[in-house]
This record gives structure tokens, sequence and C-alpha cells, in this order.
């Protein structure tokens, strides 16, 4: 086993765990909870914050069960029973730059759990084309320093955040560069492997994560030997990790999985920020980017989309089909979910819709799903050759 | 010793096995009714084919498992699922079929297959039983009836009431309630049925229609649910005379090939149009269809429910 990937897996497994640490060892700083999926750390970072993305937790949802309706996604719902149990009280303030609705729903349970804990909203705009979206993504920019400025007492120093950009953009690369390597076949480690490296990233101090990947890399990943039959893309999670549970089962079931679209996957990792720009201009240019790299259904962009983006990715990865992760009730994904599958079907690539929740996932239902995917995509490439 | 296959399919409600000859002819089939995903069921149809069949297990040249229990069956060489089977079976057992809605106890599914077996794509029901064999039971209870006198109850019943649960749970409270508005049972037995059909279309609507159909599974042998598909299809669904065994059969044929290492549509095939010219509607030589001992005779539900309409009881 690799150490550095064990560590990896055990933050990822218990990021609480990790914060009270990191606490005890920083007595004088402080901690961030950040809600997907577009907040810059960045800026929470070179404030002196520990910015950790609050993940879903594995504990069944009693206390807050009830605050949230049944109709709310399981993450958002996670997150109120979390709040309700006083999970959340290891944040010293909440950050969001996104509007979905069942998220700030999240939000005010949070808010209303812990009405002593700042929380500090920024509402990016969701229309990427309009003339005047950058200029109210910039002045939603300035809100959220001005915001952050306010939380610290201190003003923001643009060296510091200069230097922070830097150290994200540093980690994000490393990561990319091992999503890359599997996604050519130059590495196979399982996806449960891979969200790790992602969801670790999400809650580590950067440079610690850093010096881990960093190590890892030129230690060389010891990887096991894929005897699937089919390569897969998991696309969708746009918010939380997907149960790795599920992930072991698709292996489970003879595929690989070659590459992804995943919040905890390739979304997190896959845009920099510029270097060349001023610290706060390229944290809003960077917003653009992303949506352009893997575009987001939560977004409205004219010349990018989450369809024509999975299908180019297929194509490049080489999967022979996709399965898409959709968390039950999300809606930005049902709404988007019919032109996913047109566009699929227009290119004939097989795919799966697996809906996710917090808890009571059929299991050997999904896995007679998965199967019957892997079947379908290794007995028609098996006519084929014959 | 000549080459034989079985296919053993361990459902939810149902032990079904099946042994085949080198030319996908079925040799012996065996259906067993126990208890949820059941040990002793399989091993039950298990030792009734092979004893049909006169064989020993050893005899056999591949043993394939598929079904919900798929991995509780000792001894298999490998296992597919009930999706890719169901499509191979019925490719056999009625060449040309396009869409397969099998309906077991305790779920349901649409497949699309092409020609040759292969699936095109599937939905499956998810965790609810509505519309499956556990549904009709529910209904048999509330209507406190046998399950086999179901059928005549439905195709007698003419006035379509409002039946709009279709969790197994909530729809029997509402049945009784329908009752206790006085409502007539052979009304309320053919309403349930409309309304699980209609559940059956929203799966099919998952996987895009197509025509002709094939429906297989335990719920495949009541005429009722035959009838009101068909009617809510708006197209004859063909349903083979053992309507259960085409999982263990296509996980047979799928053992069959992957010692013949090829795949094409054989078997004890059938199909409505065809003649055995020596050629399949899909172009295909049906040299190995064994149509000489053909036992799989579709039927056309229109024939089969007019047929039936004249012995409908009062
Ligand atoms: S998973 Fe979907 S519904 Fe839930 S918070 Fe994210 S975007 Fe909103």
């Amino acid at each position: 086993m690799n150490a550095i990937l064990d560590r990896l897996a055990e933050v990822a497994a218990d990021p609480d765990r990790y914060v009270v640490e990191w606490k005890r060892t920083h007595p004088d700083r402080k901690v961030a909870g950040v809600l997907p999926m577009n907040f810059p750390e960045e800026l929470l970072h070179a404030a002196g914050f520990l910015p950790v993305v609050i993940q879903e937790n594995n504990e069944p949802d009693t206390e807050g069960r009830v605050i949230l309706a049944e109709f709310y996604c399981g993450y958002t719902r996670n997150l109120a029973d979390q709040a309700a149990k006083g999970r959340l009280k290891i944040y010293d303030a909440f950050f969001l730059a996104d509007h979905c609705v069942q998220l700030l729903g999240a939000a005010d349970v949070m808010r209303f759990k812990q009405p002593h804990t700042p929380i500090f909203f920024g509402q990016f705009i969701a229309s990427m084309s309009e003339p005047s979206t950058p200029a109210r993504v910039r002045g939603e920019l300035d809100h959220i320093v001005a915001e952050v400025e306010r939380s610290t007492g201190v003003p923001l120093d643009h060296g510091r955040l200069a230097e922070s950009i830097r150290l994200y953009n540093r980690d994000r690369a490393l990561l990319r560069a091992v999503f890359d390597a599997r996604r050519e076949g130059r590495v196979h480690l399982s996806s449960k492997a891979m969200q790790n490296l992602v969801k670790s990233s999400m809650v580590m101090d950067k440079a610690e994560h850093i010096a881990l990947l960093e190590q890892l890399l030129s230690d060389g990943i010891e990887s096991h030997d894929p005897h699937a039959r089919v390569r897969l893309h998991l696309s969708g999670h746009f918010c939380h990790a997907p149960k790795q549970a599920l992930l072991e089962l698709f292996e489970d079931c003879g595929a690989e999985i070659v590459d992804d679209d995943l919040y905890h996957g390739r979304r997190y990792i896959t845009t920099d920020v510029r270097e060349d720009l001023e610290p706060v201009a390229a944290l809003s240019q960077w917003y653009f980017d992303r949506n352009v790299n893997v575009p987001c259904p939560t977004r409205v962009q004219h010349n990018a989309d989450w369809d024509t983006y999975l299908t180019k990715a297929v194509s490049e990865s080489g999967a022979d089909g996709v399965v898409i992760l959709m968390a039950k009730f999300c809606e930005p994904h049902m709404l988007l979910y019919p032109e996913l599958r047109k566009a699929l079907e227009a290119r004939e690539i097989p795919y799966l819709l697996v809906e996710t929740e917090h808890a009571g996932l059929p299991m050997e239902t999904l896995r007679t799903r998965v199967e019957a995917l892997v079947e379908r995509i290794s007995r028609r490439a098996a006519v084929a050759a014959s | 010793m000549a080459l034989r296959t079985m296919g053993v399919d361990l459902g939810s409600t149902t032990a079904k096995a099946v042994v085949v000859d080198e030319a996908g002819g079925i040799v012996a089939h065996r259906v067993v009714q126990m208890g949820a995903v059941s040990r002793r069921g399989v091993a039950a149809a298990i030792d009734a084919v092979l004893d049909d069949a006169g064989l020993e297990r050893g005899d056999l040249g591949q043993v394939i498992a598929t079904g919900y229990g798929r991995r509780l069956v000792p001894d298999v060489d490998r296992t597919f699922t009930e999706i890719t089977c169901h499509a191979r079976g019925v490719a056999a057992m009625c060449p040309g079929a396009a869409l397969v809605i099998d309906i077991g106890g305790q779920d349901s599914k649409a497949i699309r297959v092409d020609e040759v077996g292969l699936v095109d794509d599937f939905a499956m029901n998810d965790r609810c039983a509505s519309g499956t064999g556990r549904f009709f039971e529910v209904l048999a209870r509330a209507l406190e009836c046998r399950l086999d006198d179901l059928d005549d109850l439905a195709l007698a019943g003419g006035q379509d009431l409002e039946v709009s649960s279709m969790c197994a749970t909530f729809a029997e409270t509402e049945i009784i309630s329908l009752l206790a508005e006085g409502e007539e049972p052979t009304d309320i037995a053919a309403s349930v049925h409309r309304a699980v059909s209609a559940r059956t279309l929203g799966l099919v609507s998952r996987v895009g229609r197509a025509a002709p159909v094939v429906m297989t599974g335990g719920v495949a042998r009541s005429r009722a649910a035959v009838h009101f598909l068909a009617e809510s299809l708006r197209a004859p669904v063909i349903v083979p005379a053992e309507p259960q065994i085409s999982g263990a059969y296509g996980a047979a044929l799928l053992g069959l090939e992957s010692l013949q290492g090829e795949t094409r549509v054989i078997g004890q095939a059938v199909d409505r149009e065809h003649v055995h010219t020596g050629q399949q509607p899909n172009g295909r030589d049906c040299s190995t269809c064994s149509l000489g001992r053909a036992k799989y005779q579709p039927i056309d539900v229109e024939l089969w429910t007019a047929s039936i309409a004249a012995d409908r009881r009062p």
C-alpha cells in the first residue's frame, strides 16, 4: 500500500477530524467552511483561513432530517442534518457564492442553527453571456473581498492573494497530471483513490497537500492492473462526492473509470487562475474560464454547454460509455439531463443514469444495471469483432 | 458426450433452470416457486432439470447463472445479468423481437434488443414493486380473490375508475376505499391493471417504443396483464408459451456461445410470420432454429383476449 494515498484517503474519509486537528495545531487561525461550487477559496487562504469545502458525511440523517423537505437533494439535507447535530461548529465562518435554491435552503438552516457563526453569501450571476456579466461578477468579487476583510478585520494583501493563487494552481496542476495520466492509460488508480486525491485537496492545507502530491508523483504510483472489460466516463455530481461503495461497484462490475466531470474530480481541478492578471481580476476571469472548461448546468452560456463537453471528453478518453450520476432532486441536473441524453444517443454512446441519495441506495439493483451496461458494451464489441 | 449447457435464473420469487443442446434447442426446463431468492429453490430447479435431461452436473459444458440472485448460485462458470439473458433468450424464442417487457415477482424491466439479441437500451424499476407480480398479489388480497381469478375479474371490468396510487402499500388502501364506495370488483381490477400498464409504459418510454413487443416473466402468464399492456401500448404483445424461462434460456445460450465463440440467433425460435423456409425475417439462415421441435408458440394478444372473452365469467 502507498502511505501517501493512505494519508489522503484518511483525510477524505474524515474531514472533520482533520479540521479539528488542524485547529489544535494552529490555535490562532480560523477555518472557513465553503459550500460548492464556485467560491474562490484562494481569497480565504490569502486572508489566513483554512478553506474547507464542507463534505456530505456518512452518518444517517436523523436530527435534521425533517428540516428540509424530502425533495431537497441528499447533500443539502445532509448539510441540514450536520447543522442540527452541531457538526458544523468546527467552522468559524461559512462562505458561498452559488445560488442553487436547495443550497440556499441548507445555508439558511446553518444560519439558524449557528446564529453566531458569520455566513457570507456572494451571488455570482448564472447568465454568463450577458454584456453586463463581467462587470457584475467583478462587483460581486469586490463584495466578497470586502466581506472577507470584514471577517478578518484587516485588508486583503494582494501579494498574498497572488501567492495563494500560485499555490492553488500548483495543487490543481499536480492533480490534473494524475487525471490526465489516468485518461491516457498511464496510471490505473481506482476511482475511489482518485476521489480521495481531490476530496483531500478540498479539505487539507494546500501546502501540505501539494507536498504529499509531489512526493506521490516522484515516488511513482503503484497502481492496480486493470482487467476491466469496459472503460467508463463518470458524469454529474457537481456538489458532493459520490459514495465510494458506488465507485467500487462500477469496478467490481468490470468497468474502469477513465475520466470524469465530477466536482470531486475533474470539475474541481480543471481551471487555473491566471497569474498574469491583477489577482481579483484573475479570480473573476477564473469564474468564466471554469464554465468553459467543464460547463456547469447551473450556468447559462451561449458558447459552452455540458453535452458538447461530455461527448468531446468521451471521444478524447476513448470511454466506451457514460454513467451519469445524478443527485436525486438536483433540479439543474434534472433539467439538463434530456439534453445530455439526446447528445449521447445521437453519438450512440451507451449510458446509464444512476440517481443517488444520501442513504439507502439499492445496491443489488444498481449492480444489475451497471453489469448490464458493461455486458451491453462488451457483447457489442465482441460481436463487432467477430 | 454431446454438448449441453445450462442456464439458471434465480429471481426474487422463482428459480428457473434450462438445459440446451448444441443447436440451442431446449432439452429440459424447470420453474420452481419458492421463498425470496431461495437457495433451496435454485437447488431444486437444477436437480429437477438435470433429472429431466438425464444428465449429471459434470456433463454440462457451461453453467451460467442470471437473475437477481445470480451471485448465490453455486458452481457456475460465470454470471450474466437478467437484462442480457432475457434479451438473448427472447431473440431466440421470438426472432425479430425489438422490445422485451419482463415483469417478474419484484421487478420489471423494458429492454430494447437488436436482431441477434444484443441489448440496445434498458430500463428497470428502481425499488418500488408497483406493476410487478407482488403488486398483483396485493390486488388479489384486497379483492379477496385468488391470484388465478384476477384475470377473469379484470377482463370483465368496463368502467375506468381513477386509481392514483401506484405504491403497493397505498394501492391496497385505495382499493379498499373503492370497494367501500360500492365500486364493482371487476371495474376495480380492470382499473388497477390499466394503471399498472400505464406505469409500464413509463418504463418503455425510457428506452423508446419498438415493435414487435414480447412480454416475459411470471406476470406474462396473466391474460389480463397482457391484455391491458397491449391496450396501453396500442400494439400486439407476444407471449412465449413459457414466458418465465426466457432468462434461463438466454443464459444457457450465452454459455453455448462462449463455447462456440459466436453470437447468432439460435434456439427454438418461432415467430408469428415465420414459415420455415430456411430464412428468418431478419435474413439469417434459420437452419439452426430447430423449428421441427418448436415449442414456443407466441401468442397474439388480440386473438388471445378475443378467445378468452367467450369463457368470461359472468
Ligand atoms: S446537488 Fe444540485 S440541488 Fe444539490 S446543492 Fe448541488 S446543484 Fe443544488
